[in-house]
C-alpha cells in the first residue's frame, strides 16, 4: 500500500496540470470560436480574388 | 480609401480606439461580410500578419472584430485599409464596444465548468475507494486518509467553482427575495459543511461526490443557457450595430455629405431635418427649433431652443429643418447618449433574468418542505434526517422551472433579432401571442407611396424635372411618407437643393423659400391658402406644390401595397385576428388599397385621435390591441395599443416607442414574430409543466429517505438542462417562407 503514497500526489499533480492547461487554453481564446476551424483544413491557399497584401511587410501564412 | 484616412484624425480616432496599459491600441470593428467560415479565418490570418498586431478576436454572430494591436507600427487607417483589401470592409464602432463582457462571462463560467469536472472526476474515485470497502481491509488510517483527500479536492468546487451560487445568494438576500440561488448554495454548503465535520471527527457519512457532482451539472447546465444566452445577445447587437447614426455635414461649398456621427469634428456644420436626432452636441444657428429630449432626460414636454443655444446629442428635432454648428465631436459622454437606444435594445435582454414572484413563493415552500423532512426524521429515526432533508433540498429546487422562461425567452429574442425585428420590450411578446385585434395604419405601413413621371402634372408649363426638383428641395425636410417618397424620386434625377426658413406644419404640409420664393407643398388647401384660389377638383388628392400666385404642379403618387403585406394580413387573419385600417387619407385611396388587401374594416380621414379613440373603443370592448405603424407619425397611436409594432430603420429607432421595431421594412417578420411569440409561450408553459410534475413525483421519494443525494443532484441537473435544450426549440420549424434564410441585415441609408 505504500505506492498509494506515491500515486495519490499523481493524481493530484495531473489534475491541477489539467486544470492549468485548461486556463491557459481558455486564457488564449482557443474556445472562443469553435466553428470556424472545423473548415480550416478545407480551405484553399488564398480565397477569393485577394488583392496585394495592403502593407509590404505582410506575408499570410499560406494554411495548410 | 479617403474613408478610412479620416480616422487618422487624433479627436476621432479617440472616439473609437481605447488605448491600454501597456501602450497598445484596442478597437472594435464592424464588418460586414463575414459570413463564410473561411473568410473569417483567412481575415483573422491576414490582420494577425500585420506589424504590430497582437490580437485579433473574431465575433462572428455579433459581426464584430476586436483588435489589439501598437499604433506606433501600424495607424488605424492603415489597418481599415488591410481590411479593405481583404474584401471586408470594416468600420469602428464606439470605443464602448470594445470590452467584450460576452466573452469574458463565457471565460469564467468555461473555467468554474471545468474545475468542478476535473474535481469530482477525481473526488469519485477516492469516493469509490471507499464505497467498495478496498480500504477496509487495511486499516482505518487508509481510510481515513481518502476522506481527507476527498475534502481536499472538493475544495476547489466549494470554493471555487460553486462562486457563482453564493454569490447569487448573497444577492438575493440582499434584495429580500427568494431566488434558485438560495436552495442550490444552502445545499452545497449544508452537505459540505456536514461531511468535512464527519471526516475531522473521522466518523459518520460523507457526501463529497454527491456535492462536487450536482456542482458540476448545475454548472454544465447554466452554461448551455449562458451559450445560448450570447448567441442571442450577439445575434441582437449585430441588428444593432447595422443601423449606425449618420449625419449630414455640410461641406465648404455648401453641399450636404452624409458621413457617421461619430466622425463629426468640432466646428463643422450639420444639417438636422424635422423629426432625425442630433447627432452631436452643438448650437442651434437656425432661428428656433423644437426638441424633444425624452430619450436623454425623461422630459416628454417638447422644449424649445432658441439661435445661440445648445441642443443635446441624441435629443430628436420636432419642428423644421436645422443647422447646427458642433461643439463637441464625440466626448465620450455623447458617444454614450447616442447609445441610448442600442442600450434601449440590450436592456431587454438583461431584465430577462427571472424575478417571477412565482420563483419566490416556490422556493419558499422547498425551504419548508425541507425542514419538514428533517423534522419528521428526527422524530423517527434521527440518523437520516439529515441525508432525506439534503435529497428534498436538492429534488425540489426549482431550477428548471426557473430556467424555462429566460431561456425560452432570450432565444426567442435572438431568433428574431436574426430576423430583422427588435423587441424593446419582454413583455410584448406575451402580449402579442394573445393579440386579436390589429389597427393598420395605410400610408407608409402597408403602402409604400411611389411618384413616377407620369404622376408629375405641371400646371403652368415648367417641365416635371424642374417642378420635380422645386418640390424636392422642401419635401426632403419631412420624414413623412409621402414626403420622403417624392424626395427619393427627386434624388435619382437631380441632386437636392436647399430651401430656406423651412417650416414643417404637421398634417398639413412644409412651406419654405428656395431662391427668394415662397413655396408651399402639401394637401391642396394647405398650399393653395395665400393664393386664396378654389380648388380644383382634381387636386382634392393630390400633393399641391404651390406659390404666391397659385398652383405650380400636383403630384399623383401611386400606392403600392408593401412586398410582404398581403402575407402578414393572410397570416393575422389565419390566427383569428380582426384586422382593420385606419388612415388620414382620402377615402377612395384607402379604398383601392383596402380592397386589394381583402380588409372589410376601413376607415378614411382619421385624425391620429379618431385612430387612437378606435384603439381604445376595441380595448374596452375586451379586445387585446395591436397598433402598426410608421415610427415617428404614429407615435400617440402606438404609445395607445397593448402592444405596438413599427417599420424603423436607422435614427428612427431612438425616437420610436413602439414595442416591437421592425427594421429594413420587413412587414412580413411580423407575422413571424407572432408565431415565434405563440410558441414561445407554449414552450415556456409545457417546460414549467415538466419541470412541476417532475418535482411533485420525486420530492415523497425523496421525503421517505428512498433517494441519495447524489441520485437527487443528477435528477435535478438533468430536468434543468432538459429544459434549456427544449427552449431551444423556440425559432425552429416556424411556420412558411420563415424557415428560409433571412435577407442578410446590411447597412442602411440613414440620415441624422
Amino acid at each position: 500500500m505504500n505506492i498509494l503514497l506515491v500515486l495519490i500526489p499523481v493524481t493530484l499533480l495531473i489534475v491541477g496540470v489539467g486544470v492549468w492547461l485548461f486556463f491557459w487554453a481558455v486564457n488564449h481564446q482557443q474556445f472562443d470560436d469553435l466553428d470556424s476551424p472545423a473548415s480550416l483544413p478545407l480551405l484553399d491557399d488564398q480565397p477569393a480574388p485577394a488583392s496585394p497584401a495592403a502593407s509590404p511587410q505582410h506575408h499570410p501564412t499560406p494554411p495548410s | 480609401m479617403n474613408d478610412n484616412a479620416a480616422w487618422a484624425h487624433p479627436q476621432l480616432a479617440a472616439q473609437v480606439v481605447r488605448t491600454r496599459r501597456d501602450g497598445g491600441s484596442e478597437v472594435a470593428l464592424r464588418v460586414e461580410s463575414l459570413h463564410d467560415p473561411r473568410q473569417v479565418l483567412w481575415l483573422e490570418q491576414r490582420i494577425r500578419a500585420l506589424p504590430g498586431v497582437r490580437r485579433v478576436a473574431i465575433d462572428r454572430p455579433a459581426r464584430r472584430v476586436r483588435v489589439t494591436w501598437d499604433a506606433r507600427r501600424t495607424t488605424l487607417p492603415a489597418l481599415l485599409d488591410s481590411f479593405d483589401a481583404a474584401h471586408c470592409p470594416a468600420r469602428p464602432l464606439q470605443h464602448d464596444s470594445i470590452d467584450d463582457a460576452r466573452a469574458q462571462e463565457q471565460h469564467q463560467a468555461l473555467k468554474h465548468l471545468l474545475v468542478a469536472g476535473m474535481c469530482s472526476m477525481q473526488v469519485m474515485t477516492y469516493a469509490f475507494v471507499i464505497y467498495i470497502g478496498v480500504v477496509d481491509f487495511v486499516d482505518f488510517s487508509t481510510r481515513n486518509l481518502f476522506r481527507w483527500l476527498g475534502l481536499l479536492t472538493s475544495l476547489p468546487v466549494v470554493f471555487y467553482s460553486a462562486q457563482p451560487f453564493f454569490a447569487g445568494a448573497v444577492r438575493e438576500l440582499r434584495q429580500r427575495r427568494l431566488g434558485i440561488n438560495l436552495p442550490v448554495a444552502l445545499a452545497v454548503l449544508l452537505v459540505f459543511l456536514a461531511s468535512a465535520f464527519n471526516t475531522l471527527r473521522g466518523s459518520g457519512e460523507i457526501y463529497f461526490d454527491s456535492v462536487t457532482m450536482f456542482v458540476f451539472l448545475l454548472l454544465a447546465g447554466r452554461y448551455v443557457e449562458l451559450r445560448s444566452r450570447h448567441r442571442s445577445g450577439a445575434l441582437g447587437d449585430a441588428a444593432i450595430d447595422a443601423t449606425p447614426l449618420l449625419a449630414q455635414r455640410r461641406r465648404a461649398d455648401g453641399e450636404l455629405e452624409t458621413v457617421a456621427a461619430i466622425a463629426l469634428l468640432p466646428g463643422d456644420r450639420v444639417h438636422v431635418a424635422e423629426g432625425e436626432a442630433v447627432p452631436a452636441d452643438g448650437v442651434l444657428e437656425s432661428a428656433d427649433a423644437q426638441v424633444d429630449e425624452a430619450l436623454l432626460s425623461g422630459e416628454s414636454r417638447p422644449l424649445r431652443r432658441q439661435r445661440g443655444e445648445r441642443l443635446v446629442a441624441g435629443s430628436v428635432l420636432l419642428s423644421g429643418p436645422v443647422e447646427l454648428r458642433v461643439e463637441h465631436g464625440g466626448s465620450t459622454s455623447t458617444a454614450a447618449r447616442l447609445g441610448a437606444l442600442a442600450d434601449r435594445a440590450r436592456q431587454v435582454r438583461a431584465r430577462v433574468a427571472p424575478s417571477d414572484r412565482v420563483i419566490g413563493r416556490f422556493v419558499a415552500r422547498v425551504l419548508v418542505l425541507t425542514a419538514l423532512t428533517a423534522l419528521g426524521w428526527l422524530l423517527v429515526d434521527p440518523t437520516r434526517a439529515f441525508e432525506a432533508a439534503v435529497a428534498v433540498l436538492v429534488v425540489a429546487c426549482p431550477c428548471s422551472f426557473a430556467l424555462a422562461r429566460p431561456a425560452a425567452l432570450t432565444r426567442a429574442l435572438g431568433v428574431l433579432a436574426a430576423r430583422g425585428v427588435l423587441v424593446t420590450d419582454g413583455k410584448a411578446l406575451e402580449t402579442l401571442a394573445r393579440v386579436d385585434y390589429a389597427l393598420f395604419d395605410k400610408t407608409g405601413t402597408l403602402g409604400v407611396p411611389k411618384l413616377d413621371r407620369r404622376g408629375i402634372e405641371p400646371l403652368r408649363g415648367d417641365t416635371p424635372e424642374r417642378v420635380l426638383q422645386l418640390a424636392a428641395a422642401l419635401a426632403h425636410e419631412s420624414s413623412h411618407p409621402l414626403a420622403r417618397a417624392l424626395a427619393d424620386a427627386a434624388r435619382q434625377q437631380s441632386p437636392t437643393r436647399q430651401a430656406q426658413s423651412v417650416r414643417v406644419h404637421a398634417g398639413a404640409g412644409i412651406s419654405g423659400e428656395l431662391d427668394g420664393r415662397a413655396l408651399r407643398l402639401g394637401r391642396a388647401d394647405f398650399a393653395l391658402a395665400p393664393a386664396s384660389r378654389q380648388l380644383p377638383a382634381t387636386l382634392a388628392d393630390a400633393l399641391v406644390l404651390a406659390d404666391a400666385d397659385g398652383a405650380i404642379a400636383a403630384f399623383h403618387l401611386a400606392e403600392q401595397p408593401r412586398a410582404e403585406a398581403r402575407r402578414l394580413l393572410d397570416a393575422l387573419r389565419a390566427d383569428g385576428v380582426a384586422i382593420a385600417i385606419a388612415s388620414g387619407d382620402h377615402a377612395s385611396r384607402v379604398d383601392a388599397l383596402a380592397d386589394r388587401l381583402d380588409v372589410a374594416e376601413r376607415h378614411a380621414r382619421q385624425s391620429p385621435e379618431d385612430k387612437l379613440a378606435r384603439l381604445q373603443a376595441a380595448h374596452a370592448e375586451g379586445h387585446i390591441t395591436l397598433a402598426v405603424g410608421d415610427g415617428s407619425n404614429d407615435a400617440p397611436l402606438l404609445a395607445g395599443a397593448d402592444v405596438s409594432a413599427a417599420l424603423a430603420s436607422g435614427t428612427e429607432l431612438a425616437q420610436t416607442h413602439a414595442d416591437l421595431l421592425l427594421l429594413d421594412g420587413h412587414l412580413g417578420s411580423l407575422a413571424d414574430a407572432r408565431a415565434t411569440a405563440r410558441q414561445l409561450q407554449r414552450v415556456i408553459r409545457q417546460g414549467r409543466h415538466w419541470s412541476l410534475w417532475y418535482n411533485l413525483a420525486a420530492v415523497p421519494f425523496a421525503a421517505f429517505g428512498l433517494v441519495t443525494p447524489w441520485l437527487a443532484a443528477i435528477g435535478m441537473s438533468l430536468s434543468s438542462l432538459l429544459v434549456v435544450l427544449y427552449a431551444l426549440r423556440v425559432g425552429r420549424g416556424a411556420p412558411g417562407p420563415t424557415d428560409a434564410p433571412h435577407p442578410p441585415l446590411h447597412p442602411r441609408e440613414l440620415h441624422a
